[in-house]
């Protein structure tokens, strides 16, 4: 029997058994629904961590007060800074940063933001871009200059019509400031808050005029290259051994790089577990598949003995049962692949980050036929093998 | 012996009941020449359906020979006996035993289709031989439209469309009312004197008359006239 010929009698018997072929369809429909969407949110998560971590060198070293355990009463200074800067051969650039709130203020405008105070390689180490004017520069040391994130001058300025802010005066905790540059927009950030949305200061300039509860300052240094952050950070320890002895403890180093590989696995991890629930799923629904075709061979029986009869051959019924079950799971997955496709405007007003890939498309829907013909296959060879007479006499 | 379509020697079939070991056919030896019209007679569980089966290649025989067409039917395998089945019989069955989902004409072009001939050639026969038994005006009716007679009729051009050796027809009339009957057993003399060989099972004497010769099967057994 020609395929068109198997395909004919396959498609005529899905148009009389609509209902039963949509209801085996199901469990197909949403396991590849769920592999399209688990890919989807796992490509989402991952982007996001690509996202948040592109603008950090990978070899950048925070050195802090540890949290937890003990509560640090060394502090962190530039004298730190600068023995480090001196001894440690594996670092390129190096910058204190101390972190504090303070209140904005631009005429009639008031707002609560988060002010950096940092020194000139901050921006080297952060690869910051400037929207308007320019970084905080070593000159700058004593000055009450400030650069603002893009958000923040929208916030401020957009109202008044000001479209480039450079020179305009703001008030930070009462005290006058200079904006000097405008930060281009960066979206999401890891840094543990907005840079869009706060202001940088010269350092000295931040310990005169923003404290508060925050953890003391920290050192954010920049390894030569990722080879070297090892070392570094070795170097750096000795360093702080020296001096402070036991003391020592009281301090932490980080590196950016292992930060953004935990959170790439765990983004990774996340997605592969979504995916084996997928696989379940999709199992089920093959399951399912064999379920209604053993059914559907016991109620075909005597068709197949009718077959038999007029000389259809073992390979004709196994070909007829096992086509049958690829094109209803081929089509369940197709279905599940437009759906998913229909999913994505509920996800994004969830605010859940889903990226469809045709990846995932290829995935689901190759899974999908795969769950059909394993599941379907056993079913088939039943039906192929049922004895003629066996068959024709089944009522 | 070379005009015989059908040579049988001793053949013998039993199936297992439970413990015990039920004897259908005891020896059975017959010879059909090409061009014949035999009915084989015989009541019920008198193991003419048995010898039916075996004659279509839808069961075998556990021992004996049968020789169909010059081939050995005990040396065939299912694949094998399936391309018998399509080439050398055309069934007849008394519950017609046509496929519900299609047409008359796709049922009966089916066994075109079997052997890969094209579509178009197929139905195309399939029509040309339902206008042969009277139906050129139902070629679209699904089975369940038809009437009894009808169906038994789109049976029989399925069983033509082959040009096989042999019609084995099973009670053909078994399902029919008496008129009904009657023209499809006027059919079958007809198609008889066409030169078709056709081989009919049935309980019944008046049914049985209608063929050139009568095998008479009782117990398993051919009985001697």
């Amino acid at each position: 029997m020609s395929l068109g010929e198997i395909l004919r009698s396959i498609f005529i018997n899905i148009r009389e058994n609509k209902t039963k072929v949509f209801l085996t369809t199901l469990g197909i429909i949403v396991g590849s629904l769920t592999i399209v969407l688990v890919m989807a949110i796992g490509n989402g998560s991952q982007a996001s961590v690509e996202e948040q971590f592109k603008r950090l060198n990978v070899g950048t070293l925070y050195i802090m007060p540890a949290f937890g355990r003990k509560k640090a009463s060394l502090k962190l200074g530039i004298d730190d800074m600068e023995a480090i800067a001196e001894e440690v051969a594996s670092i390129s650039k190096v910058s204190m940063v101390i972190n504090g709130n303070a209140n904005i203020n631009f005429y009639g405008k008031s707002t609560s933001s988060f002010v950096t105070g940092v020194m000139a390689d901050y921006n080297g180490i952060n690869n910051l871009e400037l929207e308007y004017g320019e970084f905080i520069s070593e000159d700058h040391s004593n000055e009450r200059f400030a650069v603002i994130g893009y958000e923040l001058a929208k916030l401020l300025f957009e109202d008044e019509e000001i479209s480039n802010p450079v020179g305009e005066k703001i008030i930070i905790n009462g005290k006058r400031f200079e904006i000097i540059g405008v930060l281009k927009y960066l979206g999401n950030s890891e840094r543990g808050f907005n840079p869009d949305e706060g202001v940088f200061i010269p350092y000295e300039v931040a310990q005169r005029y923003i404290t508060g509860k925050n953890p003391g300052p920290m050192i954010m240094t920049l390894a030569k290259d990722i080879n070297h952050i090892d070392s570094a950070i070795d170097e750096i320890t000795t360093v702080l051994q020296k001096r402070y002895g036991d003391k020592s403890d009281q301090f932490m180093i980080r590196d950016a790089g292992s930060s953004l590989e935990s959170a790439r696995n765990s983004a990774r991890t996340m997605t592969l577990m979504l995916l084996s629930v997928a696989t379940v799923v999709l199992i089920v629904g093959g399951i399912g598949i064999m379920n209604v075709l053993f059914v559907s061979v016991k109620e075909r029986t005597k068709e197949i003995g009718i077959l038999k009869a007029i000389g259809a051959r073992r390979k004709d019924i196994l070909r007829i049962f096992l086509l049958e079950a690829i094109i209803i799971s081929a089509i369940g997955g197709i279905l599940g692949i437009i759906l998913s496709m229909a999913a994505m405007p509920i996800l994004n007003y969830f605010n859940v980050r889903a990226i469809n890939t045709m990846f995932g498309y290829l995935l689901a829907f190759g899974f999908s036929v795969l769950i059909g013909t394993f599941f379907g296959y056993y079913p088939a060879a039943k039906a192929a093998s049922l004895r003629p007479i066996d068959a024709l006499n089944y009522e | 012996m070379n005009d015989n379509v059908i040579y049988m020697k001793d053949i013998e079939k039993s199936y297992k009941m439970g413990k015990n070991k039920l004897t259908v056919l005891k020896g059975i030896s017959l010879e059909i020449k090409k061009g014949e019209f035999v009915a084989v007679l015989g009541p019920s569980g008198s193991g003419k359906s048995t010898l039916m089966n075996i004659i279509g290649c839808i069961d075998v025989a556990d021992s004996g020979e049968y020789i169909l067409s010059g081939q050995n039917i005990k040396a065939k395998n299912e694949d094998e006996l399936a391309y018998i089945r399509n080439k050398e019989i055309g069934f007849i069955f008394q519950k017609f035993n046509l496929l519900s989902k299609y047409t008359a004409e796709h049922n009966v072009a089916f066994p075109l289709l079997l052997r890969g001939m094209n579509k178009r050639e197929a139905h195309q026969k399939a029509r040309k031989v339902l206008e042969n038994v009277g139906l050129g005006d139902r070629i679209n009716h699904k089975p369940l439209e038809l009437s009894g007679g009808q169906q038994q009729r789109v049976s029989i051009a399925r069983a033509l469309i082959g040009e096989p050796n042999i019609l084995l027809a099973d009670e053909p009339t078994g399902a029919l009312d008496t008129k009904t009957g009657a023209e499809i057993l006027n059919m079958f003399v007809e198609l008889n004197k066409q030169g078709n060989t056709i081989v009919m099972i049935t309980h019944d004497l008046e049914v049985a008359k209608h063929a050139g010769r009568i095998i008479n099967v009782v117990d398993g057994e051919i009985l001697d006239r």
